[in-house]
């Protein structure tokens, strides 16, 4: 099925005149893991804010599970099917307990007290967060806040999550938190995810990435080829990670490789 | 100018309940003209220790000495303190207020009492420091810049007060790869060209494995690690123990050293790192 369907959308902010996206023509599948990449003011987070009317298009059409996010009666059931995740994890929890915020949402779409809890407690199970339903939000490392955030999603049981940079802010042990609770939810309960990042090494671990420049879609596809060629890439802003320019450097030296994305697999064919 | 910092035998305690000691007796010598990588673990005492660099802070116990002076004794003497240690802070573009780049440049140097044509020179050298055009940029507005260009409009603000030291606390945090790549290559130039000590807090391995000199690893209040970036990331157990990664680069030279292919791990440069690799290979005759 088709979980995001995006036809001839274009968005030009009101206020500045800034033409953010331009003809973007996609379609996610359900169950998809889907990356996206580019430079600041590429647009993407335009795009994401489109994804659960944030946002309405002022060109083309946004289909979510099919219904269309320029018609108001659409809009509430949109927001329940896909939640947004962003970038500084400070900003996203409101209450003083971990199981208050993550019930929030819940609260306020009138669930019964009964099914909350058995949500709020399902989906701290599900980010690995349950021992810490007692604290302030304020206990809590950057990326346990940002694992809380997506457990209030996930209690709303969506069918898509979007990830607005969700790692920028953390450190390295935060950002492995964040990305492998994403791919458990993924992989396990066949969550879409659209998982937009700076962080190559991030992008590098879903099944097809969209790249964006100036407004517009400017590669899709496996993210190996994509990233190998390091010249387009620079070009756009955006570096590959370490690994991928040394499989390119060891190319052109000779050396027989194909694109590669991880370690491991560079290991394997030198070797 | 360069300075000396030493530190002796500082603690710092922050009182509330339970007190928590983010510093216990660090004892460190930062030599003049260094390029300091400073890593760990969110909440291992980094950003206590720079506060405690320029006196924004003062130790509970111990002493912090700059050129030979203890800088808690005298009040007169922590202005300049102050103005010697520059301290860029996190997100540092938040804090940009003024209406033009001009006056956001000149605000600082005109509360160190400077005179008008001074300062003018000031903001020239300091936009022509990190590569902003004087005429392009002087009156325009801060906020119209992109966010890259505004953290080096935040950067170029403590140049112009002609810093000896540099700290700068995640300068790469929420910057794009092309904004990540131009603040590297501005960081290794000033370090190059100017007499500026550098002292680095960030995440990214990658970046502090090419730009640093010296690599000062904390946890729970204490350097765990001190060494040069060739010795630290030969430790990783180590590295893994205090929750830090090493360079991507440095784990494939690993990995290929396991395997048997005898590659130094000290290279930090993809295309020395492949130089390498290749004539490891060539001399083992397979590939």
């Amino acid at each position: 099925m088709n979980q995001i369907e995006m036809k001839h959308v274009g968005y030009q902010y009101n206020k500045t005149g800034e033409q953010a996206l331009i003809d973007i023509d996609l379609t996610i599948q359900s169950g998809e893991f889907v990356g996206i990449v580019g430079s600041n003011g590429s647009g993407k987070s335009t795009l994401a804010r489109l994804l659960n009317v944030l946002l309405e298009p002022t060109e083309g059409q946004v289909l979510i599970g099919g219904l269309d996010t320029h018609k108001r009666e659409n809009v509430q059931q949109i927001r329940q099917k896909v939640g947004m995740v962003f970038q500084n994890p400070d900003n996203q929890l409101v209450a003083t307990k971990v199981e208050d915020d993550v019930a929030f949402g819940l609260e306020n779409l009138g669930v019964p007290s009964s099914q909350i809890r058995r949500r709020v407690d399902r989906a701290l199970e599900q980010v690995d967060m349950q021992d810490y339903r007692d604290f302030s939000p304020h206990q809590l490392s950057g990326g346990q806040k940002q694992r809380v955030a997506l457990a209030g999603i996930l209690a709303m049981e969506p069918s898509c999550i979007v990830l607005d940079e969700p790692t920028a802010m953390l450190d390295p042990r935060g950002r492995k938190e964040v990305m492998s609770v994403v791919q458990d939810l993924n992989q396990q309960k066949n969550i879409t995810v659209v998982y937009i990042t700076h962080v190559m090494r991030e992008a590098s671990r879903t099944d097809r990435i969209i790249v964006m420049s100036e407004g517009k879609i400017v590669r899709r596809g496996q993210p190996a080829p994509i990233f190998a060629d390091i010249d387009f890439m620079n070009k756009i802003g955006l570096s590959v990670p370490p690994v991928t320019e040394l499989a390119v450097a060891l190319r052109k030296k000779g050396l027989n490789l194909p694109d590669i994305m991880d370690v491991d697999e560079l290991v394997k064919c030198i070797c | 100018m360069h300075m000396l910092i030493e530190l002796k035998n500082v603690s710092y305690i922050y009182e509330q309940e339970p007190p928590v000691t983010a510093l216990e007796k660090i004892n460190l010598n930062i030599e003049p003209g260094a390029f300091i990588g400073l890593i760990g673990h969110t909440g291992s005492g980094k950003t206590t220790l720079v506060q405690l660099l320029n006196g924004l802070i003062k130790p509970t116990s111990g002493q912090v000495i700059v050129d030979g002076k203890d800088i808690g004794e005298n009040k007169k003497g922590l202005k300049d303190i102050r103005r010697r240690i520059g301290l860029v802070f996190q997100y540092p573009e938040h804090q940009l207020f003024e209406e033009t780049v001009y006056r956001e440049l000149a605000f600082g140097p005109k509360n160190l009492g400077l005179d008008k044509d001074e300062i003018d020179v000031r903001i020239r050298e300091a936009l022509n420091l990190i590569g902003m055009d004087f005429d392009k940029y002087s009156d325009r507005s801060p906020f119209n810049l992109s966010g890259g260009q505004q953290r080096k409009i935040a950067l170029a603000g403590v140049l112009a007060m002609k810093p000896g030291v540099l700290i700068l606390d995640e300068p790469f945090a929420g910057l794009d790869p092309r904004g990540r790549k131009q603040l590297t290559e501005l960081l290794k130039r000033l370090h190059e060209q100017q007499n500026i000590s550098f002292i680095l807090i960030s995440h990214r391995m990658d970046e502090i494995s090419y730009l640093a000199t010296r690599i000062l690893a904390l946890k729970e209040g204490h350097i765990v690690l001190d060494g040069s970036p060739a010795e630290i990331f030969s430790q990783p157990e180590k590295l893994k123990e205090i929750a830090l990664d090493i360079p991507q680069l440095t784990e494939i030279l690993f990995r290929l050293q396991k395997k048997g292919l005898e590659v130094r791990s000290d290279i930090f440069d993809i295309e020395q790192a492949a130089d390498e690799i290749i004539d490891k290979l060539r001399s083992r005759n397979i590939c």
